[in-house]
């Protein structure tokens, strides 16, 4: 089933109000991942229906369209070459989208920016380590050989030294030099400090300790730790961009690094270390507990899918990778088994049910994928979109995650699910019991409770929605044009803003709005001529005509917080293009009027000008 | 023609309402007042244009006037800007 990827990226790009709308673009392993400026333009209904697009949802300030593995690059190429949007890299969307994001869900996604880069190390020592423990087992000769030996040191590298490659992503993640990131890892490792693993063998009073100032610091490595290292490595990051602020740019190649290392390995070892390992060892049990005991397990494999479709579940990569640096086994891995493994089932049901071609052709594949681990395609287009199949894949879950938690399955590996762990697994036939459990459950419950949907009233919401919604009141009228309202609420006269400048009439003559909607769009066809600094202002002309649209009184002082502008200066706008978004609940914060000023800066040398809504 | 050199103390820079006088300002005057930043000028009686140059506090900004009232602009226009910007 070729794909025609040009028709694809133009219909899509058709549906979401054009390229102008796009802020950035860019795609992951299956989905195109786009930021967009005006989310009312997006024609969600016709979207779905794009021949290749398998799925599509809002998470995190995005808009993700599923296309799939290997196809979802050549209709992001064409995409690009259809809006003339330029390429973003991920990171920039990301950054696009953080912007849009509560601090709680930027706190909640650093784990999995930190994690997810470092996947191939522990998917490549974890299959590795499942293959050269399983091998022994009817095999005890190879158990003694030197290749058991040799195996086993290149299978565990990646998780012994944990905390270096956690180091250097972390740096990464935080903008931090990857150099120093790396320092600061293998420091919490280093071979002069007795290994966290075999503490244990000391006694208490053995433990050789510094006397730094008043802190004693126990000579132990950081082996089996992820948190504090993530902290470091923030500490240290935020440490180097500081100084290099500060730091004489003459210096700055020598004194920066420098003090950025004495700082965060003293800090480190003294406070962020000695807290936050405790800290994690209570996350770590609590997790523990979690997986292990029934109704944890019931309710986690239930609710697991829940926190993917919310983007959250990057998160469990911190508590999966702590298990393994501390036991070396991942107890938390058999929940995400069951859970994905149970979309599958509830996915491979729909397809063999389903008589709607085009459902069927989604659903199969996706299915198929989910069985390997990756769910998005699966629970995305088809489960959560009918939503039954997701109810019935959450209880699958929930029955899987009990079986693997009676059993103490697990795995010395994080980010594989599924089949491809199999491999993995510290007891492959119950492992396969669970997997068929989860999906068996799912797959029964919908081939019994989900029934497919008479032909939707898709058809009839299918034909095209206005691009642009154009104001249709004129709030000034001159023999040149007329200026559309440019924010919906109500229209006082100039005299009546609460600013001697804007109401003298000193910038001109106009009106004032007072805003019920945080949208700035174009008053009509022009050019944008100007573009405060502080982005609470914009100018815009067209056929001589000047407008200064300026949102709020005093605005200025909030050096652009609160405020996105959305056009440069030079831009072509059309009538009712969003110019600007203004967070009305943050100038009232700041205590000031946000009355929207909208003037013609040049009324003076214009004829027959009337103001006032009409 | 006049011209004076002169740097920015209000905060804001120029932004709309300083602009918004300092035409008014210049209005009164018969002479071409242009303002120049860097490399770009502009005839300050063009708001719009004023506004986008981004005239920041601590920007040196160099103000020209020609034409017949030259004279008189010029001090009272260098008085201004020390009085409001």
């Amino acid at each position: 089933m070729a794909l025609d990827y040009r028709k694809c990226a133009e219909q899509i790009a058709a549906n979401i109000g054009g390229g102008a709308n796009v802020i950035s673009a860019a795609h992951c392993a299956t989905r195109l991942r786009l930021v967009i400026a005006d989310n009312s333009k997006v024609n969600k209904e016709a979207l779905e229906n794009v021949d290749g697009v398998k799925g599509m949802f809002e998470s995190n300030g995005q808009l993700q369209l599923i296309i799939g593995t290997g196809t979802v690059n050549k209709v992001y190429d064409e995409f690009l070459s259809v809006t003339g949007a330029s390429a973003a890299s991920k990171d920039d969307v990301k950054a696009a989208a953080a912007s849009k994001m509560p601090w709680w869900k930027k706190i909640l996604k650093t784990p999995g920016d930190v994690f997810v880069p470092i996947l191939p190390a522990i998917v490549a020592s974890g299959l590795m380590m499942g293959l050269v423990e399983a091998i022994p087992k009817f095999w005890p000769a190879f158990g003694q050989s030197d290749w058991f030996a040799f195996l086993d040191l290149v299978a565990n590298t990646a998780f012994a030294l944990l905390p270096v490659l956690v180091a250097i992503s972390s740096a990464r993640v935080f903008g931090g030099n990857v150099f120093l990131g790396a320092v600061i890892g293998l420091m919490m490792v280093h071979p002069a400090l007795i290994n966290a693993w075999t503490v244990g063998n000391y006694a208490a009073g053995e433990i050789p300790t510094w006397h730094l100032f008043f802190f004693n610091v126990q000579q132990v490595g950081y082996q089996g730790h992820v948190i504090p290292v993530i902290l470091a490595v923030l500490l240290m990051s935020t440490v180097e961009k500081w100084l290099h602020k500060k730091v004489p740019e003459m210096i700055d190649l020598f004194v920066t690094p420098l003090v950025t290392v004495l700082v965060t390995s003293f800090i480190t070892f003294t406070v962020i270390g000695p807290i936050f390992s405790i800290l994690e060892n209570w996350v770590l049990d609590g997790a523990k507990w979690l997986a292990s005991s029934l109704p944890g397990a019931v309710v986690m494999g239930a609710v697991y899918p829940w926190t993917v479709v919310m983007g959250l579940h990057h998160m469990y990569n911190v508590i999966e990778a702590g298990m393994i640096a501390q036991t070396g086994l991942n107890t938390w891995m058999p929940i995400a088994s069951a859970a994905n493994f149970a979309q599958f089932g509830a996915c491979l049901a729909v397809a063999l049910k389903v008589h709607n071609q085009k459902t069927k052709s989604v659903a199969l594949p996706s299915s198929l994928s989910a069985s390997l681990g990756i769910t998005e395609p699966a629970i995305f287009g088809i489960n959560f979109r009918f939503m039954k199949p997701f109810l019935c894949g959450m209880a699958g879950g929930a029955v899987g995650s009990l079986f693997g938690a009676l059993f103490k399955l697990g795995a010395p590996v994080y980010g594989v699910t599924g089949i491809p762990a199999i491999p993995a697994v510290n007891n492959v036939p119950l492992y396969l019991v669970e997997l068929l459990i989860s999906a068996g459950v799912a797959f029964g419950l919908v081939w019994i409770i989900w029934r497919e949907d008479e032909p939707k009233k898709a058809v009839a919401a299918a034909p095209a929605a206005p691009a642009i919604e154009v104001p249709t009141v004129s709030v000034i009228r001159c023999t040149a044009g007329q200026v559309l309202q440019p924010v919906k609420g109500a229209v006082i006269a100039r005299e009546d803003i609460p600013d001697d400048t804007f109401a003298s009439g000193v910038l001109g003559d106009g009106v004032g709005i007072q805003p019920s909607d945080d949208k700035v769009v174009a008053p009509f066809d022009g050019t944008i001529s100007s573009v405060a600094e502080s982005h609470h202002a914009v100018g815009i002309e067209a056929n001589g005509m000047e407008m200064l649209i300026h949102v709020g009184v005093d605005t200025v002082n909030m050096q652009g917080d609160g405020f996105t502008c959305l056009v440069k200066e030079g831009d072509a706008v059309k009538a009712g293009q969003p110019l600007i978004i203004f967070d009305r609940a943050k100038i009232k914060a700041a205590g000031y009027s946000d009355t929207v000023a909208v003037l013609l800066t040049n009324s003076d040398d214009l004829e027959g000008v009337e103001c006032g809504a009409k | 023609m006049k011209s004076f050199e002169y740097t920015i103390t209000d905060p804001v820079g120029i932004h709309a309402r300083p602009a918004g006088i300092l035409v008014k300002e210049i209005k009164k005057y018969a002479s071409t007042v242009t303002v120049a930043k860097g490399e770009k000028s502009v005839n300050a009686l063009k708001l719009m244009a004023l506004m986008g140059m981004g005239i920041k506090q601590g920007d040196t900004v160099k103000v020209t006037i020609e034409g017949a009232d030259e004279d008189t602009a010029a001090a009272a226009i260098e008085e201004f800007f020390k009085a409001n910007l």
